[in-house]
């Protein structure tokens, strides 16, 4: 038979092969995943910091790397500048880094990810603040504990802020001047801004935009949102954090204090919140401001500072991007934003999260007191790209060459208005924040679709908020 | 062709395979040797020459292809280890609306795409292959082509700026003619004309390569002679250039409908997928539910559902060549 030879043969050594392959597999399943970090060479015991490349320039990166090795020769350290367009591009950057096991031992975190990143991957901080009390005192005297307690998440600290920004509202004063209007006042509301828009929309032409706004989490929908007395999602305060507040801040200071904030119930479908759609709905239809779709930070800088543009929400980081597009000092100016139902304001901060992956704990530790310092950040932040969180940071001799003449606002956002919060980022932040996006597109594309995406926002916010990240 | 070279159809004789293996019919033991040793580092040769690409093709195509496929039956969120969640991820993908709706608009998109990417590259393709300085039909050929080494995503961001609807160019244009603001990025059917148009413009230039090569190899003969025979330009390109350049077509379609079903950067930068869902393609979705939101079992699952998409476009279009391509 040997026709049946062949086959049975083949058979037989396919059937080898497969029990080879089957060997292999199971070898390698049995196996650790191999990772990044397993790249001979990739791992050299450095402490890992991953920043937003775009926050701070090469020379600033040099100076701290250089100035904590001078304070800490036995510490080796490595900055992995990852360059995003904003937050949630480089969370997901620092995501896939950790995927591939190459995760650093800190990442600069803005309030955007503090809970996402405290839930999951961030070592609490308390135990080495409480060690370290003596020298971290005079940083939280110079801190608002708005923006402390905006990094702490169920009763514990996990960043300390070495930088914030709250959506102020910013106005080319070379536009005011074409329009023949003054600066607003301290106490604007929102029919001051919207007279204040047509105005300029009458003085200025056509093919210029009174009001620039960007769809995203910070400085969209939400300080609209927050002036009008409302949010995103139902707010609250966790527990816990007496700690903290009893060790560094004042009797005034602390109360009201907790554990952090704790963002649940989505509230999209409530009144107040159509209220600030139904107003953003009437000034895209007057042709007051840019569809959610058609304003993009990445040129908000050269159209502001050409005159296109007369108002637009930022914080004290754009002091130093219409700096460097050429504005003058006396050009621009900035102002609270418009008050409604409140004067609440909103805010994002940032600062380092240690990973429970970081073998260097207690190097992480030093690194993260060192960017706290006061001489580290003047130098880190020397071209305004944003607002320190030290309070005497922020004073007439920083904002001299860059302007506004009202810098002060900065920081008395935080200040003169106690409710400022931060901007609603629970652990779900990813999927509240892109579902916001695209529904605030939706509801502003036409007067009736307010409602209706405002329906589906709501429902599509409690199906995120339900799911465990 | 000689009577002692046709071979009986069917198998060989056993007798015949047998002497394949040991090598001793009819031939004498030495050179049998040599022939066996030859064939042995021929086959050797041929074994090292394609290790290369085969090493690649398993450890860059088939490996993260299978472990797609296995990843779709886990819950894996890259912090905690994966859990079995059997067919979960596929039950929820396809009862998700964003997703349907990805699909959706990524098949129109591929239509709208593929269609004048086409249709753009076969009327210039023609229209170069014309008479001119040659020259001039070098710098038609590079201009064309050039779009296609930029970087899509630094495209893209430009793209944004021209349709802008407040400050962009293209409706700075259109108004010097009278056309009124046109919402090119700000509404549904504005959104995916933009994206359309932005990828067509870069992707169009491979198509045209192909379609000059094409048209290259159609005979001149052939043209004069339906020339000779009245026929008019329009009827000699229906009747002669188009069936003569279907197999050319066909590569061309096969390849922009594959990569039209990937379409990321452009919507990912023009719209984010915007107004609403209007824009949002299969593509981003995997990226946005992978690393946004931390379901890479989800997002898996969505790009096996892509993966049998493409795959099912591709075999559909090879079975009706068979009807409509013609090959010389």
């Amino acid at each position: 038979m040997t026709d049946s030879l062949l086959p049975r043969r083949a058979l037989m050594r396919y059937g080898a092969y497969g029990a080879g392959a089957a060997a292999l597999a199971g070898v390698a399943a049995g196996w650790d995943r191999l990772t990044g970090a397993d790249i001979p060479g990739r791992d050299d015991g450095s402490l890992v910091i991953a920043t937003l490349g775009s926050a701070f320039n090469p020379e600033a990166q040099r100076a701290l790397r250089d100035g904590f090795r001078e304070v800490h020769p036995d510490i080796r350290i490595r900055i992995n500048p990852v360059q995003a367009y904003d937050w949630s591009d480089f969370f997901s950057k620092i995501l896939t880094q950790i995927a591939a096991g190459t995760a650093p031992d800190l990442v600069y975190v803005a309030t955007e990810g503090v809970q996402l990143f405290a839930q999951r991957l961030g070592v609490p901080l308390d135990r080495w603040a409480r060690r370290d009390a003596a020298e971290l005192r005079t940083y939280f005297a110079d801190v608002h504990p708005s923006l402390v307690e905006s990094m702490m998440y169920e009763g514990s600290l996990y960043q300390l802020p070495v930088e914030f920004n709250a959506a102020d509202m910013y106005l080319n004063t070379r536009v005011l001047a074409r329009t023949g209007a003054d600066l607003p006042d301290d106490d604007w509301t929102h029919d001051d801004f919207t007279t204040l828009l047509r105005a300029m929309k009458r003085s200025n032409g056509d093919r210029f935009t009174p009001y620039f706004w960007t769809n995203r989490l910070w400085g969209g929908v939400v300080p609209w949102l927050f002036a009008n007395g409302t949010n995103l999602l139902t707010e609250s305060k966790a527990p816990g954090g007496d700690w903290l507040w009893n060790a560094f801040y004042p009797e005034a200071q602390r109360r009201g204090r907790g554990g952090g904030y704790r963002w649940t119930t989505p509230l999209a479908d409530s009144d107040r919140v159509a209220e600030v759609y139904d107003y953003l709905s009437s000034l895209v239809q007057e042709d007051l401001c840019t569809r959610p779709e058609g304003g993009d930070g990445r040129n908000l800088v050269g159209v502001f500072s050409t005159g296109r543009v007369g108002v637009t929400p930022a914080g004290g980081f754009w002091a130093g991007g219409l700096h460097q597009a050429g504005m003058k000092p006396a050009d621009y100016d900035v102002r609270y934003f418009p008050r409604r139902r409140t004067r609440r304001h909103q805010f994002g901060a940032a600062g380092y999260a240690m990973l429970r992956t970081s073998k260097l704990r207690d190097e992480a530790w030093e690194f993260i007191k060192y960017t706290a310092r006061k001489d580290v950040m003047t130098q880190l932040f020397a071209a305004n790209q944003t607002t320190p969180a030290r309070r005497s940071m922020v004073d007439e001799a920083r904002y001299r060459e860059t302007g506004p003449a009202h810098w002060q606002v900065f920081y008395d956002t935080l200040d003169k208005i106690p409710t400022t919060g931060p901007i609603p980022a629970p652990p779900q932040v990813n999927e509240v924040e892109q579902l916001l996006i695209k529904h605030t597109g939706t509801a502003l594309s036409s007067p009736g679709a307010v409602r209706p995406a405002l329906r589906r926002l709501q429902g599509d916010l409690e199906q995120a908020m339900e799911r465990e990240v | 062709m000689t009577n002692t070279e046709i071979r009986p159809v069917g198998p060989e004789p056993a007798r015949t395979r047998k002497s394949r293996r040991t090598g001793q019919i009819g031939k004498s033991s030495g050179s049998t040797a040599a022939t066996t040793i030859r064939t042995r580092g021929t086959r050797l040769l041929a074994v090292l020459f394609l290790a290369p690409t085969v090493v690649g093709i398993v450890v860059f195509t088939v490996a993260p292809i299978v472990g797609s496929v296995v990843l779709s039956f886990f819950q894996w969120d890259v912090i905690d280890d994966p859990r079995w969640a059997g067919a979960a991820n596929y039950r929820k993908i396809l009862t998700d609306s964003t997703v349907l709706i990805s699909f959706r608009n990524t098949l129109v998109f591929m239509v709208l795409a593929v269609a004048l990417q086409l249709l753009v590259a076969l009327v210039l393709a023609i229209a170069v292959n014309g008479r001119m300085p040659k020259w001039l039909r070098s710098v038609f050929r590079s201009a064309f082509f050039f779009p296609l080494v930029l970087s899509a995503a630094s495209i893209s961001v430009v793209m944004k700026y021209l349709f802008n609807q407040d400050f962009g160019p293209v409706n700075w244009l259109l108004g010097t003619v009278g056309v009124p603001s046109v919402p090119w990025l700000t509404s549904e059917n504005g959104a995916m004309a933009a994206v359309v148009l932005a990828y067509v413009w870069q992707q169009f230039g491979f198509s045209f390569l192909l379609f000059v090569g094409g048209l290259n190899n159609i005979p001149k003969e052939v043209h004069e002679a339906a020339s000779l025979d009245g026929a008019s330009g329009v009827r000699k390109h229906l009747a002669i250039t188009l069936p003569l350049l279907s197999p050319t077509l066909l590569v061309a379609s096969v390849v922009g409908i594959i990569n039209a079903l990937q379409v990321f950067e452009q919507p990912y930068v023009l719209t984010a997928g915007g107004p609403g869902d209007s824009t949002r393609t299969v593509v981003m979705v995997i990226y946005e539910t992978a690393f946004e939101q931390l379901r890479f079992g989800e997002a898996s699952a969505v790009g096996v559902l892509l993966f049998a998409l493409i795959m099912a476009v591709t075999a559909l279009q090879f079975r009706l060549s068979r009807r409509y391509v013609h090959y010389q």
